[in-house]
């Protein structure tokens, strides 16, 4: 652990021969097609299905005149269920917003499917819909209403600290709707084979899928399995269970054959999930030396009728700083709308966004360096509980990241600092994500050569989890990676959490780590008891596997092989689970009912998070307000890196996506017609190679003994969080002009 | 039964079952059951479905990388074709494009890393020089959601200096594909000009494909489904490029690629631009020609025909006729195009006299993305004067727009900043912009305003045109 190894799956990847849930064969498929609304809201008045059933190879055409009650009501994840919303696919003629599902074509091919799709003709009853946050009709409730359990932090008596504050902001910040856009589509491959379904699905929670099939569909969980062994990229697009499933599982029972859907780009735009647009009104009081005094955040998201989805980002934000009062609140904003979800740092992406841009309005005002401003207002405990940070790098980052940076030269005017025809800007802002864990499980099995085999139902979205997994159990058994073999993604395999919140690494080494501690118990034992081993009456803790032997520290040493036979027995298989700090023992069962349950973050007795500091440098051109990032700096500590090269991939990764969540990456919303008007790849901005500046992550090294037992932090979610406000500063100190509004657009400069 | 001959992975392949109207994409990953070529929009924007492609016509035997998703069974005739399956070495060992995406640790989920492999492995075997703007725009038509391209870019700098791989195509094989196939039903590839007009004058119903990089999104955007298709790519006469004295002319089947060195010879502010036109994969399969024919209101070229005053050659059985490139264009998607008709020959006219030229084109993402506003301008200087100016913007209306008014306020008048105090009343007359979500109304206008300084700023000096790259 802790060394760069390479991922172990590169190899497969490169050849094309890892197979992603649509890759995999299966016998004589039918080929599916899906129709979705064209409204926004109404109900559906009539199918015309002549002309669609007169294509060649049409199989079966499914709508709510045909499905109906056939599948049973989804629990929302939010009310401690597995999916993404509790509509029933084609259960009514109800349409709750654009691009629902109403129809799935099967065919013997796919173009005939496509085909006869376009030949669907529906006729509609269209309603006025409310599509965003200022629409008439929406209904705005405040989150502790719609969410028993959610908590607005708050401390002190923050109004009568801003009244007092010498210095005050008082502004309102906006984000936009967004899609993650993995470049792997939504697809589902169903397979009967009498009451048995497996189901190939790209998926973050194979437990969760295979679970929410099971009561979906009225059969026994153990009769479904669910496979996904790559993901294609996900970004929680694939944590919760969407309608989609449910569907095909019924169309392949129907015909009694298996039944493939590949969605189209533009159908994920509505099938699943996407980030909310949010608003925000922030207000900061400060002393004039920088001290925060005060902090005021009111958040509003974007949800569907049917569900409240909420991020409420402050449970994050209001315990970064030093504040001694806090008060904030969030509310949910119902829309005709699907359901949003999860992405990338889902609370954090906004309200991080709001808080640092807060700041450095701040430190404009103080006529401060904002990265001082942060350094006044750093510390080691929660502000709302006193509780402290199990380990904590935010200043140790900045320092890196300015030093690398060359920061200590910019100028602090706004629009002081040119290069021909571009004004040239520099920004900074914190990334913050806290550090979540799940209840897990895992088998291990070690042979007498050496041969290890780890199964655990995780997930591996790119993140590398197969490789640090791997590295685990070889450093725990002092073998080489190469040796160990990870069998992730299939719900056959132990439970393991959703690939959400960035725990699988902390969750999964744990265990898998436990796992392999039990074998090596076994086999220290062994080794100890042997008659004239070399080992023998050691102390347990004394001894360590090192290059296929367990070593004692005076060089005594009994190999691999030698220990089996002091045991008698060709290997050994531990199975173990792992419950983090804090959590109830009730969560193992829960588990293995596929809930996402994840402790992390302000706990009561402590509070855990990882740390980063991003800094930027924007140009705009002064004739045409283009916009160009040339270089970006961010320096992060997440506890112990378990492999610090998928570690720097995943910052790097991080870091664009933050980029492109800033300058490119917007859902526009024909509100008309309350439709999605940049439903593909050309015209929804996701970054081309071109547009990739001079990226540098920086390791930090933090050691932590509390968070879990081998010091873990999640990472993958931390390095996009802040990067859309170190830009947006960046644009403030280029231009003199603030922009509080995502994305940053050319005409805004102008 | 009439079949498609084509190499696949350096076997020999005869299809028969297929519609030669299904989607390369669908083809592989269904039929040939190669699914290590991954589908991430059908709609030619991802590259993920990336494919290698050689034709023995001519003397182009190497592989060219193009978009499977964009390109109909039936194109697959007489051409070799290579795979993510088909690079791996007979022992095992990977192909030097794969190991270097190993070594430098450029997958994450790997969803995009097969694409990433066939346009890598495209680059490297034409043997071009490796510089940062080759790779760029190499892999321009690959995205990537996780790594954020560093270490991608990493891998194929890499590249340098290793000797190409897979050999070009065997003699014998390269004259066994360019045989003359048994035209199967539905997809006609005539090999002959006169086999062309006439196939067209039969069935003016047909599709006619160029490259079917647009056609291929009819299918998918406009939901319209081929039954008819005849195709111009293997009509030698129409991949003709010449230059005259006087002209560039390129024939109607000229692909963006073929046509690339040319223009950055003879226009090289044209050539720029069409380098971050779609991506090396749409340009290796896209012919200008076809561009022209759909008339698309974002067609990145047309403004610079016109501004260039391009003509084009109209044929037909009953025999040809000349036109203007600005006559050309009839409306929104629509063109002079009679019935029957096709594009023969697009006649560019050389830069005379103290004739430059400067195109421009605003976006927020580098490359691939459909413009927001592009501007081309043909302008002459004589002593400190503008002796002419054509000027015509696309983006900022239904059809590419000449702006005259802006012509008749510059010409004959001195080039310095009081004229450009008209400017903007002029292009407020020329140009109504529209609003939309890639960019405002008023954005738009101010833009093409500031255009034209900058192209003051340009053509003051004399140093030459191209100042795209510093966009
Ligand atoms: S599948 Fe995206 S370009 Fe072909
Ligand atoms: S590695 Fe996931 S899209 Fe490139």
């Amino acid at each position: 652990m802790g060394r760069p190894e390479p991922r172990v799956d590169g190899r497969l990847k490169v050849t094309g021969n890892a197979r992603y849930a649509s890759d995999f064969p299966v016998a004589n498929p039918a080929h599916a097609c899906l129709v979705t609304s064209a409204i926004a809201k109404g109900r559906i008045v009539s199918f015309d299905l002549d002309d669609a059933r007169a294509v060649p190879g049409v199989l079966d055409i499914l709508t709510h005149e045909t499905v109906g009650n056939e599948v049973h009501e989804p629990k929302f994840f939010g009310s401690g269920g597995t999916a993404s919303t509790i509509h029933r696919p084609l259960s009514s003629a109800q349409i709750s917003h654009a691009g629902q599902i109403v129809a799935i074509v099967v065919a013997d091919t796919y173009e005939a499917a496509r085909e006869a799709a376009y030949r669907v003709r529906v006729t509609y009853e269209e309603e006025d819909a409310a599509t965003t946050l200022d629409s008439d009709g929406v209904e705005t409730l405040p989150a502790t209403k719609v969410r028993k359990e959610h908590k607005n932090p708050r401390v002190g008596d923050a109004a009568a600290a801003l009244r007092a504050a010498p210095v005050t902001i008082d502004a309102v910040y906006e984000t936009p709707t967004q899609h993650h856009n993995a470049i792997e589509l939504y697809a589902t491959t169903c397979v009967w084979s009498g009451e048995q379904l497996t189901v190939y699905e790209p998926s973050q929670f194979v437990h969760a899928l295979k679970h929410a099939m099971a009561e979906q569909l009225g059969i026994d969980a153990e009769d479904v399995r669910v496979i996904s062994p790559y993901v294609g990229g996900a970004f929680g697009s694939k944590a919760a269970v969407t309608p989609r499933t449910a569907l095909v599982a019924i169309a392949a029972r129907r015909l009694n054959r298996p039944v493939k859907l590949v969605a189209t780009r533009a159908q994920g735009f509505t099938i699943a999930t996407y980030r909310a647009e949010t608003r925000h009104r922030v207000r900061l009081g400060a002393q004039r030396d920088g001290k925060l005094t005060a902090y005021v955040h009111e958040g509003w998201e974007a949800t569907s009728r049917l569900d409240d989805y909420l991020v409420g980002g402050t449970e994050t934000t209001a315990h970064i700083y030093d504040v001694p009062n806090v008060s904030t609140r969030v509310n949910v904003v119902r829309t005709d709308r699907a359901t949003p979800g999860f992405m990338r740092s889902p609370p954090e992406v906004p309200y991080v966004f709001a808080l640092e841009t807060a700041l450095d309005e701040l430190a404009e005002a103080l006529d401060m360096d904002p990265i001082e401003l942060r350094r006044i207002n750093d510390t080691r405990n929660d502000p709302i509980t006193g509780a402290p940070y199990t380990s904590r790098s935010l200043m140790a980052c900045y320092d890196e990241a300015s030093r690398a940076f060359g920061w200590r030269r910019r100028n602090l005017p706004p629009g002081s600092m040119r290069d021909g025809d571009w004004l040239v800007g520099w920004g900074c802002a914190t990334a913050v994500y806290p550090t979540f864990m799940g209840a897990a499980t895992a088998r291990v099995r070690l042979a007498r050569n050496g041969a290890t085999r780890v199964e655990i139902a995780a997930h591996d979205l790119g993140t590398g989890a197969y490789t640090a997994i791997a590295q685990t159990a070889a450093e725990r058994l002092g073998l080489p990676v190469a040796a160990v073999e990870v069998l992730l993604g299939d719900s056959a395999l132990p439970a393991a959490p959703v690939a959400g919140g960035s725990n699988t690494t902390a969750s999964c080494c744990n265990v898998v780590a436990k796992a392999c501690d039990g074998i090596r118990r076994r086999l220290v034992r062994a080794a100890m008891r042997a008659d004239r081993g070399p080992l023998r009456g050691r102390k347990p803790s004394s001894v360590n596997f090192v290059d296929r032997h367990i070593a004692g520290e005076d060089g005594a040493k009994v190999s691999l092989a030698d220990a089996f036979d002091m045991l008698g027995a060709p290997m050994i298989e531990e199975y173990a689970h792992w419950l983090p700090h804090g959590m109830e023992p009730d969560a193992l069962k829960k588990l293995h009912l596929g809930s996402a349950a994840l402790t992390g973050g302000a706990m009561e007795d402590r509070i855990a998070a990882a740390f980063g500091a991003e800094l930027v440098e924007l140009r705009v051109n002064v004739y045409t307000g283009e916009l160009r990032v040339p270089r970006i700096v961010g320096a992060f500590a997440a506890g112990r890196i378990v492999n610090p090269r998928t570690a720097h991939s995943q910052y790097v990764g991080g870091m664009i996506w933050g980029i492109a969540s800033a300058l490119h990456e917007q859902t526009e919303l024909d509100r008309r017609v309350a439709r999605y008007v940049n439903t593909d790849l050309a015209e929804y901005l996701i970054p081309v190679n071109a547009d990739v500046p001079d990226v540098q992550a920086i390791l930090v090294s933090e050691e932590d003994r509390l968070v879990n037992p081998l010091g873990i932090k999640g990472l993958g979610e931390l390095a996009n969080v802040g990067t859309a406000a170190a830009l947006g500063n960046a644009l403030y100190h280029a231009t003199g002009r603030r922009i509080r509004k995502l994305p940053l657009r050319i005409e805004d400069v102008l | 039964m009439p079949a498609l001959r084509f190499m696949l992975n350096g076997e020999w392949r005869s299809e028969e079952r297929a519609s030669p109207t299904m989607s390369v994409l669908d083809y592989l990953r269904t039929v040939a059951r190669l699914t290590g070529t991954k589908e991430g929009c059908a709609e030619g924007d991802c590259g993920a479905c990336t494919i290698a492609v050689a034709c023995p016509d001519k003397d182009q035997h190497a592989y060219q990388a193009v978009n499977s998703c964009l390109m109909m069974v039936g194109q697959l005739d007489g051409l070799s074709v290579m795979t993510v399956e088909g690079l791996a070495r007979g022992d095992g060992g990977l192909h030097p494009v794969q190991q270097a995406l190993v070594d430098t640790d450029a997958t994450q989920c790997g969803f995009c890393t097969p694409g990433f492999v066939m346009s890598m492995f495209a680059f490297h075997q034409a043997g071009e020089r490796i510089t940062e703007t080759a790779v760029h725009e190499a892999l321009a038509g690959n995205l990537c959601r996780c790594t954020g391209y560093r270490p991608i870019i990493e891998a194929c700098r890499r590249l340098a200096g290793l000797p190409p791989f897979v050999q070009p195509l065997a003699k014998e094989d390269a004259e066994r594909l360019a045989v003359s196939p048994d035209e199967p039903v539905g997809f006609t590839a005539p090999r002959s000009l006169g086999a062309l007009a006439s196939a067209l004058a039969a069935r003016p119903q047909a599709w006619l494909l160029g490259g079917g990089t647009d056609l291929g999104l009819l299918v998918s955007k406009e939901r319209q489904s081929p039954t008819d298709v005849i195709s111009t790519a293997r009509v030698p006469e129409l991949k003709n490029i010449a230059v005259t004295a006087d002209a560039l002319e390129l024939g109607g089947a000229v692909t963006y690629s073929a046509a690339l060195p040319h223009l950055d010879d003879l226009f090289p502010a044209f050539g720029a631009l069409v380098r971050r036109i779609g991506s090396r994969q749409i340009r290796n399969l896209g012919t200008i020609a076809g561009n022209l024919a759909t008339a698309s209101p974002i067609g990145d070229t047309l403004p610079c025909l016109i501004a260039l005053e391009a003509r084009v050659v109209l044929r037909r059985t009953t025999g040809a006729r000349h036109m203007s490139v600005e006559d050309f264009i009839t409306g929104y998607r629509k063109t002079a195009l009679a019935p029957g008709e096709f594009i023969e020959t697009i006649c560019i006219p050389r830069l005379a006299g103290r004739q430059r030229f400067f195109a421009y084109k605003l976006s927020k993402r580098f490359d691939q993305d459909i413009s927001a506003v592009i501007a081309a301008f043909r302008i002459a200087i004589s002593g400190g004067k503008v002796a002419s100016l054509r000027a015509v913007y696309g983006g900022v209306a239904p059809t590419p727009a000449r702006a005259k008014a802006l012509e008749m306020v510059l010409t004959g008048h001195p080039w310095n900043s009081e004229a450009l105090a008209a400017i903007d009343a002029a292009l407020a007359r020329d140009l109504s912009p529209i609003g939309d979500h890639r960019a405002s109304a008023s954005y738009r206008l101010d833009a093409a305003a500031n255009l034209v300084r900058r192209l003051h700023a340009d053509s003051s000096g004399d140093e030459p045109s191209v100042r795209l790259e510093a966009l």
